[in-house]
């Protein structure tokens, strides 16, 4: 190095940022094979075996690094990409789904880090677009599958017993939602790591909750709570996707959890969570710049801070209506196609020369 | 901010201890801004403590023979000029008129603070003697204790060994500015301190302010904010606001001057580092060339094996020419193992923004920086940036963020 600093703190590495995350992700594997045996495992095996194995080869083709692999971020690409499917996902659509979600969703972009949309909600958004079966009901049966229907830890003679089990194990919903007490332990783990901030599953979680609190009907609104946390503290948390100040991110957060409840409502049954963190995605360098923190000694300009906050809410509330309206007429899918012809137009004629910059 | 690990408790206890006299010195030339105009001729025997050169103007500097010698020539180190001096060891004093620092005039103080040559120990070299031409607008000294700064611990060991000097010097420069208000400001880490300065509160008005243990807290701006509440903008001048700062390297050089008659001739650093041997707090002469201080210490210069390091190691500078001196605003000397880069992509983890003492976003320089996009640099406030390191330090993928902070504010100067 030529440069100050001239020192470094220890075991702080892009390397052990990922295995952060992916120490937080394992208890979720492990109550995923609890609950549905081999086939959780065959399922969670194909994703990341497939990311790691199209990572390597696709990095060194295009991004020119065959180390790109050892990184570890293409494992929890796997990972989330899996908790998000059920586990009777056939091997290939899974396989199919973690391709994308490595080509389409980093490598396209530039690489790790490069990418402005979630890789694994990439991932399984092409998934729907291109097997109609992800979408359908048959799907999520899957009680055939099960391993261990439930675990009577606090027996199930009272409401507070049976609520409290259900927060510890439940054996419906994707692969990564069987456990809010082991996806809240991992966020726990990463927020005192913090490789994750606490600003944004407060402020998604906090407008979340308000949200079902204001509308009467409230409790007859389907959703998965562990769904939206799974979604709260590994999905939206996503470091490259999502803004960098503590004001940014709580607008973010907040405006995640606005428009998912915004889904909810207007009948979105699956996909609420990764559309809102997808489209809130997009939005994020706008975030970035609106939200900049006030540099030392410098003063804000509330008014014009206002007036961009004002517009800024106005064109995300252009984008959920725009995606229901896709969604109800059955269009999402176009957007996938659209998006592959753009970030194929794009790597070829700007990213590909970028690839070397570290940002 | 954010804490670093300190690493000041490998020397901090062991007291000061004079290093010899080097054989041949190099005298830095520049000072806070210009370079000096010579005021002997090369080939010229010159006496310690004999002035050699010296800047006129605004931000008038000068310097001094630390050892009486013989003046070999201008010679260029590190791209910046310096004056070699050979010792001749006869240590003969040049004739200083003798000092009553007790019945001296503002003016008379000021004067000659410029004429000893003393200057901001801290690192920047803002001549002293421009700083406290303030005419009792000052309602708070300061008095930076905080070396924020892994490893260094000069600093420290002069408040442990030489309280009693500090204190003279602090109320010589009271004479100046009238503060009503006198801190030292020390990190919590070093709280076992303030038992040893208490003492003195109620008779000098002198208190103690504990600064958290967060890098950089010795940065000008910072250290104000957390003494006196007030946040000033990068650039603002603080004896405006009424607030002056001055290092504790500065009043023992300022003690020296006026107690001891003798200008800004040798300094205290800390040599410390992971490679390096017989650690600890020393005196040495300033224009002492790194070679000597590692020969007296009984290491060798290689520069294949090892990083030498002027200053500390967020932001000082890493040496490639052994006849690298000491100046002035030098606080240490680090041997370090050279360092390996990992070679990763940003991954947007803001780790550097909330690092960042002055809230910038430095991860958003590199891009404008490499297209030379002189608006947008200005929009990201790179200005404002104190160039502390800090973003660098806890970047895990090691993007090179200060060579693009420090070429950035090259293109907006060339503008």
């Amino acid at each position: 190095m030529n440069v100050n600093p001239y020192i470094k703190p220890r075991f702080n590495t892009t390397t052990a940022v990922m295995a952060d995350v992916i120490l937080a992700l394992l208890p979720l594997v492990a109550v995923a094979y609890i609950a549905y045996g081999l086939q959780a495992l065959l399922v969670i095996g194909t994703a990341v075996g497939t990311a790691l194995v199209t990572d390597f080869v696709f990095s060194a083709v295009y991004v020119k690094k065959t180390t790109a692999v050892l990184d570890g971020s293409a494992v929890i690409t796997g990972l989330l990409l899996a908790f998000t499917l059920s586990p009777a996902t056939p091997w290939y659509v899974v396989a199919f789904g973690a391709f994308a979600a490595i080509l389409f969703g980093k490598l396209l972009w530039g690489g790790l880090g490069k990418n402005r949309f979630n890789p694994a909600l990439m991932g399984r958004e092409f998934m729907a677009a291109f097997f109609p079966v992800m979408s359908s009901a048959a799907i999520w049966v899957t009680k055939s599958f099960i391993n261990v229907k439930e675990i009577g830890f606090l027996g199930t003679n009272s409401y507070l017993a049976t609520y409290t089990s259900g927060l510890l194990y439940k054996t419906t919903g994707a692969l990564g939602e069987y456990s809010v007490a082991a996806i809240a332990l991992g966020g726990l783990y990463l927020l005192i790591r913090r490789r994750i901030s606490w600003h944004i599953p407060f402020a998604l979680l906090a407008v979340f909750s308000t949200g079902f609190w204001l509308v009467n009907d409230g409790d007859d609104l389907k959703y998965s709570a562990a769904g939206v946390l799974l979604g709260a503290l590994f999905m939206a948390t996503d470091m490259p996707s999502s803004p960098n100040s503590p004001n940014g991110k709580l607008y973010y957060g907040g405006m995640i959890g606005l428009s998912a409840f915004a889904f909810i409502l207007a009948g979105v049954r699956f996909e609420y969570m990764s559309f809102s963190i997808l489209l809130l995605n997009g939005f994020t360098p706008k975030i970035n710049e609106v939200f900049m923190p006030r540099a030392w000694g410098h003063k804000h300009d509330f008014k014009a801070l206002a007036e961009k906050v004002f517009l800024l809410t106005l064109s995300i509330a252009g984008g959920v209506l725009a995606l229901l309206s896709l969604h109800y007429y059955g269009l999402t899918s176009y957007v996938v196609y659209l998006y592959i012809v753009y970030i194929i137009f794009k790597f070829n004629f700007s990213f590909s020369d970028k690839i070397s910059n570290p940002i | 901010m954010m804490h670093i690990t300190s690493l000041k408790s490998k020397t901090k206890h062991i007291p000061i201890a004079t290093l010899a006299d080097p054989p041949e010195l190099y005298l830095p030339l520049y000072g806070y801004k210009g370079t000096m105009d010579l005021l002997v001729q090369p080939g010229e025997t010159v006496k310690k403590y004999q002035p050699v050169a010296a800047s006129e103007g605004v931000f008038a500097a000068c310097v001094h023979a630390p050892v009486s010698g013989t003046i070999e020539g201008i010679e260029d180190i590190n791209g910046q000029p310096h004056l070699k001096l050979i010792n001749n060891f006869k240590d003969n004093e040049y004739e200083l008129p003798s000092l009553n620092p007790d019945g001296l005039t503002n003016a008379q103080i000021l004067s000659i603070l410029k004429e000893y040559g003393i200057e901001g120990s801290g690192g920047a070299r803002f001549p002293t003697h421009l700083k406290y031409d303030v005419e009792g607008r000052i309602s708070t000294l300061i008095i930076n204790g905080a070396e924020c700064e892994p490893y260094l611990s000069a600093d420290y060991a002069l408040l442990k060994n030489e309280l009693p000097a500090l204190v003279k010097a602090i109320q010589l420069l009271q004479k100046v500015v009238r503060a009503q208000w006198v801190v030292i400001a020390i990190e919590k880490q070093h709280r076992e301190l303030k038992k040893l300065l208490s003492p003195l509160l109620p008779v000098h008005a002198i208190e103690t302010h504990l600064l958290p243990n967060e890098y950089p807290q010795g940065g000008e701006l910072q250290l104000i904010k957390s003494v006196t509440g007030k946040e000033l903008p990068k650039g603002s001048i603080p004896a405006q606001h009424g607030i002056m700062v001055s290092n504790v390297g500065t009043l023992w050089a300022v003690y020296n001057a006026f107690y001891g008659n003798k200008p800004y001739t040798d300094r205290v650093i800390t040599l410390s580092g992971e490679k390096a041997r017989h650690i600890g707090n020393y005196s040495v002469k300033v224009g002492t060339p790194v070679w000597f201080i590692m020969q007296e210490l009984g290491m060798d210069w290689n520069p294949e094996q090892q990083t030498v390091i002027l200053g500390g190691p967020m932001m000082g500078r890493a040496v490639h020419d052994a006849r690298s001196p000491i100046n002035k605003g030098t606080g240490g000397v680090l041997i370090m193992p050279q360092a390996k880069a990992n070679d990763n992509n940003c991954i947007q983890c803001g780790y550097c923004a909330d690092a960042c003492p002055q809230r910038l976003m430095p991860m958003e320089f590199v891009r404008p920086e490499a297209r030379a996009d002189k608006e947008r640099l200005l929009q990201l406030n790179l200005t404002d940036c104190i160039e502390c390191g800090a973003c660098a330090y806890i970047c895990p993928s090691d993007v090179p963020l200060m060579k693009s902070i420090f070429t950035g504010k090259q293109t907006l100067q060339a503008s």
